[in-house]
């Protein structure tokens, strides 16, 4: 067998001939908007517009409207006070793990699986991923992100990955687990382990998100400019330094359409069940575990192990190993525990982001695995680099700003 | 990944990226692929399953590609599933508005004489750009069903249902020579079970 291509083409225009008619097309609105939004001049204002509205309705959404004008009502005012109460014998082993502190006087700090647990689960990050999976889905739906692929496509070359990583990135932003499967739409091996490994790093999800809008509302812009500069950085050391190509692609621009809302729907109630199904119950087996931890000195020896580098060269202190070690289960979880350590705003800042690039979540290393071992562990090396140089920076950048 | 039982047919869903096949995919078999308006949202294979007229068809849906040489790891999937499932049906999904590109591939999977049958999907954007697609010439010239849908509302998928059972292997050169006015005396269809317009029996 085999034709080839000149033949298929020639075979094609004939049977487009017979069988294809064209009216006069008058281009739409949809064309035009298609038009602005893509061109540098009307197209990166439009990008940054539409960026700015998505972070700002996320956060007034889900931080200030959902949780802090009902969850932590409900939880720190109702659910807290009534298990502290009726859960028997507070110097149990069962109450440190799933009531906590008995003294604590909001879900944040108590640290038991079924109060820090369900209220960073449900209370936090439920009603974030929510939102964010719904304003996700009009962008996929719409056909914008293309046209962003297109706006970032210059940006991106310099660092090794063209404008359809953006793909990717977005995704990540929501959960970084299907945005390293979205990788395979990358072209080179060279693109895909520069964007998997990126994304590993400083992509935060969007739980995580969630927590640090919550508990660190102030500072939340500066922890994400640190990660945006890091993948800038980042990304354009690791394009001189793996070899491989970063060729140019074509990238199939599809019209504008309307999403249609039994999609929207259908998407956001199959992603919220996944969150459901499977976050929800590794953040109560997360407190669990890291209670256990705790409880049998794990943690405290791993502290006096890792006090020099965690204290001399971060910069942070030595209590923010616990959350490290949850932050392997989940991302949310560790910035939620962060958040009750007592340290200066700027060290704050500096454990977040640390929290942030210093290991892919266990979902995320699964789905890595899946996509090669070997990539996996060369992402590994990059990941040990990457959260020791960039750390010290951090910190040596508090020092000469004197915040640190 | 070999053969299914007796009565259980493979269906492949091959077609360019964003033409639909995932949503063609969920209206067949009720599933919950994911859906949106970029091209590359599906990069891994979704397996769903359709019961149709007593037969039961384990529907594949591939991530798109724009031709059978693989250009990335996503469409390597889909040639890979091709490759895996020798004795499979293909339903070849294409956009109604950019056919052209669609019928490339078409023309890839023909030549590897497996049974085919072709969804002109997209149709209700094709009218709006005043793109007028002939189903049934289409069907007379490559000789394989060929019915038109519009997954996105339903229209047309109950027909396309109703016609897998009909596949049936494209020939290149009896569609080369149809193109050149030879209407030649077709075979009628081998277990052909009624009129789909496709002009065999006449």
């Amino acid at each position: 067998m085999g034709l080839t291509a000149d033949e298929r083409w020639d075979i094609i225009d004939a049977i487009t001939q017979r069988t294809v008619g064209t009216g006069t097309y008058r281009r739409t609105l949809g064309d035009a908007l298609g038009d602005l939004t893509i061109q540098p001049l009307t197209g990166i204002p439009v990008a940054l517009g539409v960026l700015y509205a998505f972070w700002s309705i996320f956060g007034s959404f889900a931080g200030s409207l959902v949780t802090d004008g009902f969850m932590v009502k409900l939880f720190d005012s109702s659910w807290l006070p009534w298990l502290q109460a009726a859960w028997p014998n507070p110097d149990s082993i069962l109450y440190y793990l799933f009531v906590g502190d008995p003294a604590a006087d909001n879900c944040f700090e108590a640290f038991g699986a079924l109060t820090s647990g369900l209220f960073v689960a449900i209370g936090v990050v439920l009603p974030a991923v929510l939102i964010f999976y719904l304003m996700m889905t009009v962008l996929e739906d719409s056909g914008y992100l293309p046209r962003l692929a297109v706006l970032m496509d210059t940006v991106l070359h310099k660092i090794g990955l063209h404008g359809y990583a953006i793909v990717p990135a977005i995704l990540g932003l929501g959960c970084n687990v299907p945005a390293v499967t979205a990788t395979r739409i990358l072209e080179t091996r060279k693109q895909r382990f520069i964007m998997m490994s990126l994304l590993a790093i400083f992509i935060p999800c969007g739980a995580q998100l969630g927590v640090m809008l919550e508990v660190i509302p102030e500072t939340v812009g500066l922890v994400m400019l640190y990660l945006i500069i890091g993948f800038g950085i980042f990304g354009f050391v690791l394009d001189r330094l793996i070899p491989g190509s970063n060729p140019e692609i074509l990238i199939d621009v599809p019209p504008y359409r309307w999403p249609a809302w039994e999609n929207v729907t259908r998407k956001l109630w199959s992603r919220t069940k996944g969150f459901l199904k499977e976050a929800v119950p590794f953040v109560l087996l997360g407190v669990l575990i890291v209670n256990v931890l705790y409880l049998t000195g794990v943690i405290a020896a791993l502290a006096d192990l890792f006090a020099p580098l965690f204290v001399t060269w971060f910069g942070v202190p030595k209590e923010t190993v616990g959350p490290l070690v949850a932050g392997f289960l989940r991302k949310d979880l560790a910035v939620a525990q962060l958040s009750t350590i007592a340290m200066t705003p700027y060290q704050m800042i500096t454990s977040v982001v640390l929290v942030s690039i210093y290991f892919p979540c266990v979902a995320t290393f699964v789905v890595m695995l899946r996509e090669g071992w070997r990539e996996l562990l060369a992402a590994i090396a990059v990941l040990i680099a990457v959260v020791f140089i960039y750390g010290g920076l951090i910190h040596a950048i508090g020092i000469l700003m004197g915040v640190a | 990944m070999k053969e299914q039982s007796n009565n259980t047919t493979t269906i492949l869903m091959v077609g360019n990226p964003n033409v639909g096949k995932s949503a063609l995919f969920n209206r067949l078999t009720g599933a919950n692929a994911v859906v949106s308006n970029y091209p590359g949202t599906t990069v891994d294979y979704t397996a769903g399953t359709l019961i149709e007229d007593h037969r039961t068809y384990e529907i594949i849906d591939v991530p798109g590609t724009y031709s059978l040489k693989p250009r990335d790891a996503a469409e390597m999937v889909a040639v890979r599933m091709l490759d895996e499932h020798r004795d499979a049906t293909v339903l070849v999904v294409l956009d109604a508005t950019k056919i052209e590109r669609g019928l490339y591939l078409a023309l890839e999977v023909f030549e590897r004489g497996i049974p085919c049958i072709v969804a002109l999907n997209m149709t209700d954007a094709a009218h709006d750009k005043q793109i007028a697609v002939d189903a049934a010439g289409l069907q007379r010239i490559l000789g394989v069903p060929v019915i038109a849908t519009t997954a996105i509302s339903g229209e047309g998928v109950k027909h396309l249902a109703d016609m897998i059972r009909k596949a049936q292997a494209a020939d290149i050169s009896a569609i080369r020579s149809r193109l050149n006015g030879q209407e030649q005396n077709r075979r009628s269809m081998a277990g052909c079970g009624g009129c789909s317009g496709c002009g065999g029996c006449r």
